[in-house]
């Protein structure tokens, strides 16, 4: 199965290959007041306004201040940035290891000596939405 | 023709269909003016049979019936056998209304059929009060002459006949005109927005290089130049003539003047100001309530005008005219006036303050739930649901209304708003170094931060006018507070029911923004109105006014919580929110309970009844459409309950019609709240109102 390595520290994730939009350098994000610790804030991809999530928060390991790189997929909520904090690398992930752990992940495969867990960004993004729904006061 | 392809069809059919009967509307309209125009009944004749036609081809055998028969009549006039007089005309009005309900059942799958049965064939025969409802039609019908009854749907088979003069349509069919979707233009903004910033940043790429010779690149002037007009024209591609509606207020107009018996004239100007469709869709109810009310209210009848020295006809004017990125448009009768003297005893009733009020000031309360003027109740207007949501669904467009009147002399209602909702008019600030975009239509004004301001209740408080508005930090609301206390600009903006003034470190000026909402990865933030891409290619956050007050109001209150004693806390009011949909009862909640109400929820009305047998509920805010119990029976039942008989209720839903907020008011409910015309502010202010004259 082709996918797309997000280094997200120490950890190795990874994104199914259709989900994957595009990868940004250098994102530079335009912090949004008062958002929860996993938002780093929107970036302008090509004239599109994509939220920059913080992978290690969203999935709960940890944090990433200053990333690399972003990683543009498509969710069902529409376009979201994953941070990577170097650069991402498709790969040809092996056998299914079993049930990943961590909220948002599907399946964990071995790459070498590294073991990867395969995120799945819908679930990744509803879980991190917690309780609360995102319903926007509709101004018709 | 597979299923798929069908669905296609059907939707294009919708498109034409809309656009057909808006044409068919307005010639018989036409007809009824001075000089009509010369061939109107055989356009009325080639509109009726093309939609016959292409209503065949997508298998609507019942409207093509209809319109069969519809044909056959406008046959005979256009033959000169029947003479065209007004009954005639709102016969074919009725007619015209009848295909219209047709169209709108085939495309949701209704029983079109059994609709057409209900409606009755269009006859020209029978003399029709204007738009009568279907079951007048039925009674007319059976007296009809058989030969004139519908052919039935299989005899019709109208895609294969060849009836009626086909060679006539092609001159309707040449149109200058073709219909793309929003989103497709949406897309072309955004696109062009880039390529304009993609420009910019080439620009000053050129100008490293070059220097000042850069400025003498005249092929980057130009291209400058082309791309700024792309970008406008682009922009502009989504508006749309005023005439697109004002078709549908002359008829309301004309209908109503005819029930009425009063002698009305219409007259329009500026038809040709052109409106984002968006803003100009959310407008059209409003409108057509303000024109209504106009011809109920404002213009008397011949006699009374004749006795007050007045011409016999009374005339509404619609004037359309654009100022800047605003268009403002009035309504304006020669009628009787509203009486101040009556407004003003009407708010003091319910407990406003009106004694420092200027009559115009006074005027403008109409606008608050609850209070109407109009003596007594009737079908039209007048139910005090009225211009509250009027003025609701105005700011929800981002505008705003006023009113003016002179009694006996007449009333102009001045509905002012944003020519497009795509781009917004923002003032931009810096605050705790970051740029922010403050939407300009809640902003009330900027003051000097060296302006006066004083200290009450552990605050700061600035004085707007005579009101006393508390100055929070704008850094300290978004969440960067401990940094120095900035000494800049002070801004007032108008929450959803209180205003609040916010200190920044500077004003950097004026944008006419594109705001987009945010992304749906992302949770709702309550200061967060959206995002705007900035020529150089950098993000602007538009800070939502009403949720940033919300926010400060909260952490002030917080702050001063010790000195709030006891004695002054009352329970809060309970608020049990019925609706079978979890999101929309959510969302109620959240808005309620932020606004500080106690909430309790039920999914239908059994629910609902259950609830209320266990006490303290102040006010029930109820769906329509539910299982079990619907919101109407809810309502009936709630009257029946000796104890809790005289419980506020308030009915928010998407049915829109007259008859069913005739039958919400029938059942006993104190207000009728469309969701269309619903913001937070818009129930805020309903439930308050409610809650107000319930006590």
């Amino acid at each position: 199965m082709r996918a797309l390595l997000i280094p997200a520290g120490e950890d190795l994730y990874a994104v199914d290959t259709e989900r994957v939009r595009e990868v940004v350098a250098g994102p530079e994000p335009t912090v949004l007041p008062s958002a929860p610790r996993w938002v780093l804030g929107v970036i302008n991809v090509r004239g599109e306004i994509v939220p920059l999530l913080d992978t290690a928060a969203m999935l709960g390991v940890g944090n990433s201040d200053q990333p690399a790189f972003a990683v543009v997929v498509r969710t069902a909520a529409g376009p979201a940035a994953l941070t990577a904090t170097a650069i991402p690398e498709f790969a040809t992930l092996g056998t299914d290891l079993g049930v990943a752990a961590l909220p948002g992940t599907v399946s964990r495969h071995r790459l070498g000596q590294r073991l990867v867990v395969r995120i799945d960004v819908d679930a990744l993004v509803t879980l991190a939405h917690g309780e609360a729904p995102s319903v926007a006061v509709d101004a018709p | 023709m597979s299923q798929q392809g069908l669905d296609r069809f059907r939707a294009l059919f919708a498109e034409e269909a809309e656009t057909r009967l808006g044409r068919l509307n307005q010639l018989l309209l036409e007809i009824e003016a001075a000089d009509p125009p010369p061939d109107a009944i055989g356009e009325i004749f080639r509109e009726v049979h093309t939609l016959k036609g292409a209503a065949a081809v997508v298998g609507f055998d019942d409207l093509s019936a209809y319109a069969h028969v519809l044909e056959e009549q406008l046959e005979e006039l256009r033959a000169g056998r029947r003479v065209l007089d007004l009954a005639v005309v709102d016969s074919l009005l009725a007619a015209v209304d009848g295909l219209a309900q047709l169209i709108s059942a085939s495309l949701t799958n209704e029983d079109a059929a059994e609709l057409a049965r209900a409606i009755g064939p269009p006859l020209l025969d029978r003399v029709a009060a204007p738009a009568p409802r279907a079951a007048e039609r039925v009674a007319v019908a059976t007296h009809a002459p058989a030969a004139a009854r519908p052919t039935p749907p299989e005899a019709a088979a109208p895609a294969a006949r060849t009836t009626g003069p086909a060679e006539a349509r092609a001159p309707s069919d040449v149109r200058a005109t073709i219909q793309v979707s929003v989103e497709r233009l949406d897309e072309l903004v955004r696109l062009v927005g880039e390529a304009a910033s993609a420009n910019l940043r080439v620009g000053r790429l050129v100008h490293e290089r070059l220097g000042p010779e850069a400025t003498s690149a005249t092929e980057l002037v130009s291209l400058s130049r082309l791309l700024n007009e792309l970008q406008e024209r682009a922009m502009r591609t989504r508006m749309v003539p005023i005439t697109t509606i004002t078709d549908q207020l002359r008829r309301a107009v004309r209908d109503l003047a005819r029930t009425l018996g009063k002698d009305v004239r219409w007259e329009v100007q500026g038809e040709d100001t052109e409106l984002d469709r968006s803003v100009l869709q959310q407008l059209a109810d409003s409108l057509l309530h303000v024109v209504r009310n106009a011809v109920d209210h404002g213009i008397e009848s011949p006699e009374e005008r004749e006795h007050a020295g007045k011409p016999s006809f009374g005339t509404v004017q619609l004037h359309a005219m654009q100022f800047g990125s605003e268009v403002t448009i009035a309504v304006i009768d020669d009628g009787r006036g509203i009486d101040v003297d009556r407004v003003r005893a009407k708010a003091a009733r319910q407990g406003f303050d009106v004694d420092d009020l200027t009559d115009d000031e006074a005027l403008q309360l109409v606008f608050r739930s609850g209070i109407s003027t109009a003596p007594s109740v009737t079908d039209i207007s007048g139910r005090g649901v009225g211009l509250d949501v009027v003025r609701a669904s105005v700011e929800a467009a981002r505008g705003r209304i006023e009113i003016h009147s002179e009694r006996g002399v007449g009333t102009e209602m001045r509905l002012m708003v944003p020519t497009t909702l795509a781009v917004m008019r923002c003032l931009v600030v810096q605050a705790d170094d970051q740029r922010f975009a403050l939407p300009m239509h809640r902003v009330v004004v900027a003051r000097d931060g060296a302006a006066a301001t004083t200290h009450a209740e552990g605050r700061r408080i600035i004085w707007v006018g005579d009101e006393p508005v508390t100055v929070t930090a704008l850094g300290d609301v978004l969440g960067h507070p401990g940094q120095a206390a900035p000494t800049g600009p002070i801004v007032v903006v108008n929450g959803t029911l209180q205003r609040h003034a916010f200190q920044v470190d500077s004003l950097v000026g004026q944008r006419d923004a594109v705001v987009k909402g945010l992304s749906g990865v992302l949770p709702r933030i309550d200061v967060v109105a959206g995002t705007s891409v900035e020529p150089d290619g950098s993000v602007l956050v538009v800070l939502d006014p009403p949720g940033l007050v919300e926010r400060a109001r909260n952490s002030t209150t917080k702050g001063s919580k010790a000195q709030m004693s006891d004695a002054d806390r009352v329970r809060p009011h309970h608020i049990l929110v019925v609706d079978d949909a979890l999101t929309v009862r959510e969302l109620q909640r959240s808005i309620l309970e932020r606004a500080g109400y106690t909430v309790s929820v039920a999914g239908d009305g059994v629910d609902a009844l259950g609830r209320l047998a266990e006490g303290d509920v102040d006010l029930v805010l109820t769906d329509v459409e539910m299982p079990r119990m619907d919101g109407f029976a809810l309502t009936r039942a709630i009257r029946e309950r000796p104890p809790i008989a005289n419980l506020p209720v308030l009915i928010l839903t998407s049915l829109s019609s007259e008859e069913d907020r005739q039958k919400g008011l029938d059942a006993g409910a104190d207000g009728y709240i469309i969701k269309s015309a619903f913001d937070e502010r818009a129930l805020l202010q309903a439930v308050d109102g409610a809650l107000g004259a319930g006590r």
